[in-house]
């Protein structure tokens, strides 16, 4: 048996939860280094979700980038205590808004036929989109784009949390002084740390 | 087996945490409680004897975190960080309401006064630092016309980050402090251009407003819960000289699960989004700590029904 062999029987049994704790670290640092592994759990969850009657997940509408423009068209930072709620209010505008566009087929508008012009059998399954169920045959065009947008999407969230990070830091980091000037030796220093830009109401209270 | 035991806040958290969300009650959350608990808060008088101290090195440690307390000074301090330069001006003498004078000279010509508190005074500080970190003593260079000794704080793990510290030969006060990041490189430095020691005043003497160093639960190895607020979802935790605070709030609903973070100078500001069955969850530390430590403080958290 081929290592590709073996990890498509991993994959495969990473799917059916029958992968033991070895496997399935081995099989997940295998997916993370292989391209075409990543397809195929893709393609496997595709399948595996219409065979079960659920809409396909549509993986490459990033929900993330909505909530890093809604980030990055906020305002300037305010002293209003109040303003860490309007963050969090406005970042669920952004998902809800986001979100709408998971319930549109992500074929909408777009020239990629909704039938796959690739071999194999395609599962007819109602309120769902045709996949191509045959993981034998050729490989589908589409999984590339969608691997590249996954990847698009993973970095987005983790620059949407790092801009969360900022954002929090900017909004804690009075009170956080506050706590840590205690433990300092030289205690105003932790409040030094905070730009004057940055400094709100409870940092000097 | 969990007890929300430690609920102290210090009064400077019972004042300031109200901007986060009361829907944060909704998530009464804690510190996981690890098998190795300190079962009740650990207060130690400044005349408690809690551990030897008998190396030099421990020795200069232990005068340091005393004249921290103790000290009278006003002084010009330069701070410095990747990025920023500020010089203040800092006064020990306590204002109204029981706290030093800081005053940043870079931008204004009438800068505004904030307030500072004064540091823990236990000698149990001194014990937990050292049992923490490695103190090495040197001989130092002179700073602000004093003549200085360099007490170096290594960490035995790798939660911690380094400091040089340059002691007043004399008074073992902190003279200049300089952070290290994992790989050496420093974060944040801060030096006095000048100091004037002074005595204390009797109001000094009568009024320090301190506040009492009260160790809780260890929730990662050497770290401390000293006050938590678990309805508003806020926690400090130290090792006695590096603090974290961590925050809890609601996770917008739809938000996608995923971690990030920043740096500022020494301050490492991590978030991390959750879903447990109690809701989404924003989990956000701050604190002058190496990244493994803030994850390891955001693992810590739990929400009540996950509680063993």
């Amino acid at each position: 048996m081929t290592a590709e062999e073996r990890d498509r029987e991993a994959l495969s049994a990473l799917m059916d939860g029958e992968a033991q704790d070895l496997e399935l670290r081995r099989t997940l640092e295998a997916t993370a280094c292989d391209g075409s592994l990543r397809d195929r759990w893709q393609r496997q969850h595709r399948v595996r979700e219409v065979l079960h009657g659920q809409a396909a997940s549509f993986t490459d509408i990033d929900i993330s980038k909505g909530v890093l423009q809604a980030l990055e068209t906020e305002k300037p930072v305010s002293r209003n205590p109040l303003w860490s709620m309007a963050v969090a209010a406005s970042v669920t505008l952004a998902v809800v808004m986001g979100g709408q566009q998971l319930l549109l087929p992500s074929t909408a508008g777009s020239p990629v036929p909704v039938v796959s012009e690739l071999g194999g059998a395609v599962v007819p399954v109602l309120g769902a989109q045709p996949v191509q169920a045959s993981l034998g045959g050729k490989a589908l065009v589409g999984p590339t784009r969608q691997m590249v947008n996954v990847q698009d999407s993973s970095q987005n969230v983790a620059a949407v949390y790092d801009r969360l990070a900022l954002d929090r830091y900017r909004a804690l980091s009075g009170r956080h002084a506050a706590a840590a000037a205690y433990n300092h030796p030289a205690p105003y220093i932790s409040y030094v740390r905070i730009p004057e830009s940055h400094l709100d109401t409870s940092a000097t209270e | 087996m969990f007890a929300f035991r430690n609920r102290i806040s210090t009064p400077a958290l019972q004042n300031k945490g109200r901007c986060l969300s009361s829907v944060a009650t909704l998530f009464a959350l804690c510190l996981l409680m690890p098998t190795l608990v300190v079962a009740q808060p650990d207060v130690a008088s400044p005349s408690d004897p809690v551990c030897s101290l008998d190396t030099p090195p421990e020795q200069a440690l232990f005068k340091m975190l005393q004249a921290s307390a103790h000290q009278r000074y006003e002084g010009t301090v330069l701070y410095e960080r990747a990025g920023s330069r500020q010089f203040v001006t800092v006064s020990s003498h306590i204002d109204s309401a029981g706290q030093g004078v800081l005053r940043r000279m870079n931008a204004q010509a009438d800068p505004l006064p904030e307030s500072w508190p004064v540091p823990f005074d236990s000698p149990q500080r001194a014990c937990d630092v050292a049992t923490v970190y490695l103190p090495t003593l040197d001989s130092g260079r002179t700073i602000a016309g004093r003549a200085t000794q360099r007490l170096t704080l290594r960490p035995r793990d790798t939660l911690r980050l380094t400091h040089y510290i340059d002691i007043d030969d004399v008074t073992g006060f902190a003279l200049a402090m300089a952070t290290m990041g994992s790989e050496g490189n420093m974060l944040e430095r801060y030096e006095y251009a000048s100091i004037d020691y002074q005595s204390a005043s009797e109001r000094d003497l009568l009024d320090t407003g301190q506040t009492e160093y009260e160790r809780g639960r260890r929730v990662v190895p050497g770290y401390f819960v000293l006050s938590e607020d678990a309805d508003r979802g806020v926690f400090v935790v130290s090792d006695g000289l590096a603090t974290a605070s961590i925050f809890v709030e609601p996770l917008p609903p739809g938000a996608p699960v995923g971690e990030g973070a920043v740096i500022e100078g020494a301050t490492l500001t991590y978030t991390r989004g959750v879903r447990s069955a109690a809701g989404g969850l924003l989990i956000s530390v701050l604190g002058e700590v190496p990244m493994v430590t803030a994850r390891l403080l955001a693992d810590a958290v739990r929400p009540p029904r996950e509680q063993s």
